[in-house]
């Protein structure tokens, strides 16, 4: 070896040495926080750790939520990473670490989508129109949906009989959904109801651990992957002036009278290519591409008929409407692919759409335009046994569903919105009343919100990211980065003044073993929630409230604000600001903790910067212990003021 | 003529009286169950508009008294929560009839059914049952041991004292929370030494439970097992012992924290301010200044400043 070479091992290592010391420096203002704050308490932040075993564990949980239930702080680290994946343009790369993501815990392999064999992958169609781009892009989306899609299910149920694949979509349904009629039901009815649906859970349990969702969401990505790859080549030979459209469209010359279309390609069954024009679809359809216009679609979907669907609009304003739950970007026992490159678009959804995955894997992309998403439940980026993505890149986009949406994970299940730029608005809620607490409140359990069946199957991971815009969120009870059972809900905001409003279980918050986190990043934000909220953790479960920058405005009832309950873990961190805090009910709030099981949670309260207000048990510049088992805060200046700004 | 419609009518009301009586207590297991399981539907109810008619329901299944108990034991499997607090809130009205059938109960399968029973034998409270715990102190399943150790503290019986001592070693964070909690609540100097030593658990609940369990001894014996403890290698262990020390916070306690201050140790030196502001706000004991002139350091003077505020003006709790 020469000297010369030893000198450069010497200075790679020396430069790797120095990049870890300033790394170890480098601990966040929240880390520092938190330390500092347990230690006054006599705690540690290693403290923050929930068992494995409270109930026996089921074979549904996820790695990923098992090993956050270890180190709920985390989360913090987890939802900072996720926030950075995506890529404009690639939202199969989001997809793919969220596949990751949905391994079970103790799987140590995940299966491959299914591979066409031999002629498999080149089945025989004969050409329609004459552009070979078109024509192979087409031939392998033919492969996807006459091969790849139906092998990679049949491999998701193969050890599955008949009556249990039907219950699927049956039963399995109607744990997901409600009635409005439940309102009004009798006591017995209720009883009876609730019976029902535990029955059906536990007949699920018997043959779910069966199920593997693998092969069909490995085969969503690779054809989401493909897609946008070749329609990149597409789009750019369609911009090559006026006539490049009708180039494009160009079909072979002459066709016999009694030729049968259905063996060409592009004609096939369930097959349509748009022209420049504005057209209208109706039906269930497997492939559409539409090169242009403002498109009218009506869409359809049979489950007892699984099949993939994927539809690709090049431009244009357009309509999407849904006639049949299971549309508009949703796999249902299969892949729901739907990718809108412009315009300003509007999705009409029922239930199980727009971005939903339900024992498969379903994706909306939006790349760009002022979008509007409507839907009922199960949708706008909502997974069970599957991934299910609502990605939109641009403008300023309306959010509006009823029940279990805006990133909802279920079992085995992940569901995210990620929503790039635009000042977006998010509703959830106002259709289904709490009957259980309520007479004036609806259930959400949406915005970024993980959910298990109790106490039988774990949950999923449900997320909002948000990276740009002032934004405005609103739920009623669930929501907002929060979750219920084995389950993670996170919304992460990484700009903008955001308006969160909510009523109960929100904000950064945990119910029932489970794990809420809500991050901020910078803007005056303004939280408000009646309570459980803001940083709650109840019921061995962790809420984490992080917002790192502005001048933000916190309000809550109760039990909000760094409330642990039921030995649960409450944190709110605020790292700068001039901040206001506002409480109605001291005695449970802004660092407090409650007994349970003859001992006490954890509420822990921070605020590191700023001259700061508070209505409740803070104060500026001090550090405190509530009257609780056991909880406290502090507002300290740990950020030194930057001198140059004066 | 009056006297015999009289007697005809008081007669008639007694025949049926005591054919309902006999009807009643005649009831088939298959008609009792009936009649349960339709009371704790209603019993059980979380819906808003039926909450009241839960607490009379309640009551009615705990009129029913020990005849209930089996079919409502056998209800514990249920995986409502909801559920599985009303039998105990039941159960517990019931109180001492239901011992018996609890207490066979705690040999069945289900640790789930045990881990309940205890919880509820716990709330019913009646030393009857201390025997039948301690044979299920040592389950292979934790929740078993944690629910049996707590039962037995609420008992309050000193038979339970070696099994709550044997459980400070338990390997599960929970159970030794359980021992300490319990080990509060028995009336014995035997566990103080052991709950000193718990201040240095790893387990958080068994840590900050112990020092709520050290203040309802007798200090004579914890003062200098707590001094003992102030060298501990543990920083957790020495804080809280501190911690303990201010709120004795007698002479020989705020002795003990003045002599902190000068250690050599910063943490020690500031958690002992910190224990000394907190048990004398008002500076009787004239140590302030002294403390003053020993911690400069901005975050650790604001700490030992808001202990002051906060036991001076009584809106916090005194760290």
């Amino acid at each position: 070896m020469s000297v010369k070479s030893v000198y450069c091992m010497c200075l790679i290592l020396s430069l790797a040495l120095s990049a870890s010391a300033q790394n170890n420096k480098k601990m966040s203002p929240e880390k520092q926080g938190l330390l500092l704050l347990t230690d006054y308490l006599g705690l540690h932040p290693k403290d923050i750790s929930f068992r494995q075993d409270y109930h026996d564990p089921d074979g549904f949980r996820l790695s990923k939520v098992a090993a956050l239930m270890s180190q709920p702080l985390d989360m913090i680290g987890y939802v900072d990473e996720l926030k950075g994946v995506h890529i404009k343009g690639q939202p199969e790369i989001l997809a793919s670490i969220l596949f990751d993501d949905l391994a079970v815990t103790g799987q140590s392999s995940r299966s491959r989508a299914y591979r066409p064999q031999g002629t498999e992958a080149g089945e025989a169609y004969t050409l329609y129109f004459l552009n070979q781009s078109l024509n192979q892009f087409l031939a392998r989306m033919a492969v996807y949906i006459d091969q790849v899609f139906p092998r990679s299910t049949e491999m998701m149920l193969a050890p599955l009989s008949k009556k249990q694949k039907r219950f699927l979509t049956t039963k399995f349904k109607e744990i997901i959904t409600s009635d409005l009629e439940e309102e009004f039901y009798t006591i017995e009815q209720h009883d009876s109801l609730e019976k029902a649906e535990e029955r059906y859970a536990d007949q699920f349990v018997e043959f779910a651990h069966k199920i593997d969702k693998d092969p069909i969401i490995r085969a969503g990505i690779d054809c989401l992957k493909m897609i946008l790859l070749e329609t990149k080549r597409l789009r750019k030979q369609l911009r090559g002036g006026e006539d490049a459209a009708e180039d494009f469209m160009r079909v072979t010359g002459f066709l016999p009278d009694n030729t049968d279309l259905s063996a060409f390609l592009g004609r096939q069954p369930g097959w349509a290519i748009g022209g420049p024009d504005n057209d209208y679809y109706n039906g269930d359809y497997y492939f559409i591409l539409d090169i242009g216009g403002d498109d009218i679609y009506d869409l359809e979907y049979d489950p007892d008929n699984p099949h993939g669907v994927i539809i690709i609009d090049f431009s244009g304003n357009d309509s999407y409407r849904s006639r049949s739950d299971f549309t508009l970007g949703s796999g249902c026992l299969s892949v729901g692919i739907l990718v809108d490159f412009e315009g300003d678009d509007r999705y009409d959804a029922k239930s199980f759409s727009l971005g939903s995955g339900y024992f498969g894997f379903g994706i909306l992309y939006d790349a760009a335009g002022d979008d509007r998403y409507d839907g009922d439940t199960h949708v706008q980026g909502a997974g069970s046994f599957g991934l299910g993505l609502l990605v939109d890149e641009g403008g300023r986009d309306i959010y509006n569903g009823a029940l279990f949406a805006q990133g909802f994970g279920f079992i085995e299940g992940c569901g995210l919105i990620c929503d790039t730029k635009g000042s977006d608005s998010y509703y959830a809620g106002g259709k289904y009343k709490d009957i259980l607490r309520y007479d004036d409140h609806y259930i959400s359990l949406s915005q970024g919100f993980g959910y298990g069946l109790r106490p039988v199957m774990s949950g999923g991971i449900g997320g909002i990211i948000d990276l740009e815009g002032n934004d405005s969120y609103y739920t009623d009870i669930f929501g907002q980065g929060s979750s219920y059972w084995w389950s993670l809900g996170f919304i992460s905001d990484k700009a903008g003044n955001d308006n969160y409003h909510s009523f109960q279980y929100a904000q950064g918050a945990g119910t029932h073993m489970s794990l809420g986190i809500l991050t901020d990043d910078s803007g005056n934000d303004v939280y408000f929630s009646k309570g459980v909220s803001q940083g709650c953790g109840h019921d061995y479960s962790a809420g984490i409230l992080l917002d790192r920058n502005g001048n933000d405005t916190y309000t809550a009832y109760d039990l909000s604000q760094a409330a642990g309950s039921a030995n649960g873990v409450g944190i709110l961190i605020d790292n700068s600001g001039e901040d206001r805090y506002f409480i109605h009910n001291e005695k449970n709030s802004q660092g407090y903790g409650n007994p349970r099981r003859d001992f006490g949670s954890i509420g822990l309260f921070i605020d590191l910067g700023g001259s700061d207000q508070y209505l409740g048990n803070g104060r500026d510049d001090f550090f405190w212990q509530t009257k609780s088992k056991w909880g406290g805060g502090m507002d300290i200046e740990l950020i030194p003021e930057d001198e140059t700004k004066k | 003529m009056k006297i015999k419609i009289f007697i005809a009518v008081i007669s008639f009301i007694l025949v049926a009286a005591l054919t309902l009586a006999a009807a009643e207590s005649n009831r088939t297991p298959v008609q009792l169950q009936k009649r349960i399981d339709s009371i704790f539907v209603i019993a059980s109810s979380g819906e808003l508009k039926y909450r009241d008619k839960v607490d009379p329901a309640i009551e009615s299944l705990a009129k029913l008294g020990a005849k209930a108990v089996p079919p409502l034991i056998d209800k514990f499997t249920t995986k409502s929560a909801r559920e599985r607090l009303t039998i105990i809130k039941i159960l517990k009205k019931i109180g001492s009839p239901a011992l018996p059938d609890l207490i066979d109960a705690l040999s069945r399968p289900e640790w789930l059914v045990i881990k309940r029973v205890c919880w509820t034998l716990g709330d019913i409270s009646d030393s009857a049952a201390v025997l039948s715990l301690l044979g299920v102190a040592n389950h292979d399943n934790w929740q078993v041991r944690e629910y049996s150790i707590r039962a037995l503290g609420k008992i309050g019986d000193l038979r339970a004292v070696a099994a709550v001592i044997n459980s400070f070693n338990d390997s599960v964070g929970q159970v030794r929370k359980a021992a300490v909690v319990s080990a509060g609540k028995l009336n014995s100097a035997e566990t103080i030494s052991y709950l000193v030593q718990m201040l240095g658990d790893s387990y958080y609940g068994a840590r900050l439970s112990a020092v709520e369990a050290l203040l309802t001894k007798d200090t004579t014996r914890l003062l200098a097992q707590l001094k003992e403890a102030l060298n501990s290698a543990s920083g957790l262990k020495a804080k809280l012992a501190m911690k303990v020390l201010g709120k004795i916070g007698n002479d020989e306690a705020m002795d003990i924290l003045s002599e902190q201050l000068n250690s050599g140790n910063r943490q020690k030196e500031v958690d002992a301010a910190i224990a000394i502001m907190s048990a004398d706000p008002q500076d009787i004991c004239g140590y302030h200044e002294s403390v003053f002139e020993k911690i400069k350091d901005r975050l650790a003077l604001l700490k030992i400043e808001s202990a002051r505020a906060s036991a001076g003006d009584g809106t916090y709790s005194a760290n």
